[in-house]
């Protein structure tokens, strides 16, 4: 019988929560940029692939060569977008994948820079480095992957 | 480094584990590229958690019901992880965790230490192999059930992740293969492990054989797990299982050995949207003793546990839940009655139950710090530490737990 009232309690609070995900006031912005370090041999990535390299679960580029990754502090508003227009996930999910593999021994960290143009420097001298940029911040010494 | 302290380990396994695993990683160094030093891929993570726990009836984790509560469920754990080869990753975590019992329960243990060798990783799948020291994945939360900023709440759902015969579920000396299969709408994970898992006092005391002389030996075990991720991540699905083998080594003059099988299922759904997460979990958990001489020791039960938990973010850096958990040792004597009278009354029949609803609250005002806390109210004692309650007769069917914990991290 209390399992029936707590289910119901439950339901209840997922019906009068406030209007969910309805957060699109940035959909007017520039899409942010997938950026690597120029020696980089691949040209594309699929998305799964990248969330599965951001998530830190697959260590190497395609060919082999080792990936570096690098993201902004999770509460920057680019990592937001990043994770949630291009990737597809909540920061909050990212951060929970990466504790769980510190944790248990299955991966790694990833990087983490102060600001873009941290990020910028830090992957046009990190062989086989990954991360992402808005367009303004992009320069000669980075190549933009794209994403399919 | 914090990890280059000198610490006493706790089995001879561990330092096997430990050395095969670097002799492996040594061994592959030798190809590492140059243009990128090995040692740029070091990482040292750590964590401290700090719990006050205050119970009105039952000791949980310490003399919880005593004065001003139990300070004894403290974790502590560092990390050290290298890639020196670019499909190679070294890992492992030593870890001193005190949840009730006395001081030397904290002695430091390698809690994982393994070699991972991604062999195959392209657009479509990647597949590795792990040896060492491998934690269970087991439901959502076993492989990082000691790290309070991986946990929703400050106790997982007990009826899963109980205390009792945790050294069992824990980690297995062993082998793990790992895919990962890109689909069209998702992603589908499986993992297939056989090692040979821990078996401390608390199993031998939940068993009710620390009062029989003799040693619980572990044996070759499996533990496997499909995991479905649809969307990103917005729907998690996952299948959990695993066979666990104890044997016991009687020196009671008249008694046999014996043998402990432990056969769980676990079914874990989760569905995440940016602010709520709704997670469900149910397990089947298949135990016995077989094969005592002695028929009073031998059993076959099946055990149930589910729990429904709903989490919200807000304001940023606050998350608060609402759980309903519930098990049953005994899914065919579901009220503990037949038990209570199978043992001529002297153990109750609420040590064979507990339905807990949990509220919580965490507050994350600095990603290294969290602050939880959260209330319990239980009926049943079905989860309780044996340790902490030596006498289930004087344990009450109904009680509350507050509890409050605070954890660092770097």
């Amino acid at each position: 019988m209390r399992c029936l009232s707590l289910l119901a309690l439950a339901t209840v609070m997922l019906l009068a929560g406030p209007p969910l995900a309805g957060t699109t006031a940035v959909a007017q912005e520039a899409p942010i940029l997938l950026v690597a370090h120029p020696d980089v041999n691949t040209r594309q990535l699929k998305r799964d692939t990248t969330r599965a390299i951001f998530a830190m679960r697959q260590r190497t580029w395609p060919d082999g060569q080792a990936v570096r990754v690098f993201v902004l502090d999770n509460n920057h508003p680019v990592h937001a977008r990043f994770a949630k227009e291009q990737l597809a996930v909540y920061p909050h999910q990212l951060q929970l994948a990466w504790d769980r593999m510190v944790f248990s021994g299955t991966g790694q960290a990833p990087d983490r820079v102060r600001d873009q143009a941290e990020m910028r420097e830090r992957i046009a001298t990190t062989p086989g480095a990954l991360g992402y940029l808005e367009r303004e911040y992009l320069d000669d010494r980075v190549q933009v992957i794209s994403m399919e | 480094m914090i990890v280059s302290k000198s610490f006493r380990w706790s089995d001879s396994r561990s330092m096997t584990a430990m050395a095969a695993a670097l002799a492996l990683g040594l061994g592959l160094s030798g190809q590492v590229h140059s243009d990128e030093g090995v040692l740029d891929t070091l990482q040292v993570h750590g964590f401290l958690s700090q719990a006050l726990i205050i119970t009105d009836d039952n000791n949980f984790f310490g003399p919880s019901s005593e004065d001003e509560g139990s300070f004894k469920f403290t974790e502590i754990g560092a990390n050290a992880s290298l890639r020196p080869h670019e499909d190679v990753l070294l890992a492992a975590q030593v870890l001193s965790r005190r949840a009730g019992g006395d001081g030397s329960d904290a002695t430091p243990k390698l809690d994982y230490g393994l070699i991972d060798y991604q062999m195959l990783s392209d657009q479509q799948r990647t597949f590795g192999i792990q040896l060492g020291r491998i934690k269970n994945p087991f439901g959502f939360y076993n492989q990082t059930r000691d790290v309070a900023f991986t946990r929703p709440s400050i106790l997982l759902p007990q009826s899963i992740y109980f205390d009792r015969t945790r050294s069992l579920a824990l980690t297995g000396d062993g082998v793990t293969f790992y895919l990962e299969e890109r689909l069209p709408q998702g992603v589908i994970r499986g993992q297939v492990g056989m090692g040979i898992p821990q078996a401390e006092d608390d199993l031998r005391q939940t068993l009710r054989l620390d009062s029989i002389p003799g040693s619980l030996d572990p044996e070759q075990s499996a533990i496997g797990q499909v995991r479905y991720e649809h969307d990103g991540g917005r729907i998690v699905a996952a299948l959990s299982a695993a066979s666990a083998k104890v044997h016991f080594d009687s020196k009671a003059p008249g008694l046999n050995d014996g043998d402990f099988y432990f056969k769980p299922w676990v079914f874990s759904l989760q569905y995440n949207q940016e602010l709520w997460s709704l997670t469900a979990e149910y397990a089947l958990r298949r135990s016995g003793l077989e094969n005592f001489n002695n028929p009073r020791l031998n059993f076959d039960t099946t055990g149930e546990s589910w729990y429904l938990q709903y989490t919200r973010r807000f304001l940023d850096d606050w998350q608060w839940l609402v759980r309903y958990d519930s098990l049953v040792n005994d899914r065919s004597d579901r009220s503990g009655k037949e038990f209570e009278a199978s043992t001529g009354g002297a153990l109750p029949a609420h040590s064979q139950f507990a339905d807990d609803i949990t509220l919580g609250l965490q507050w994350t005002p600095h990603p290294r710090l969290l602050l939880a806390g959260e209330y319990h109210h239980v009926d049943g004692t079905g989860w309780l530490p044996v340790q902490d309650n030596p006498d289930p007769s004087e344990t009450s069917r109904r009680w509350n737990m507050l509890l409050f914990q605070l954890s660092l991290r770097f």
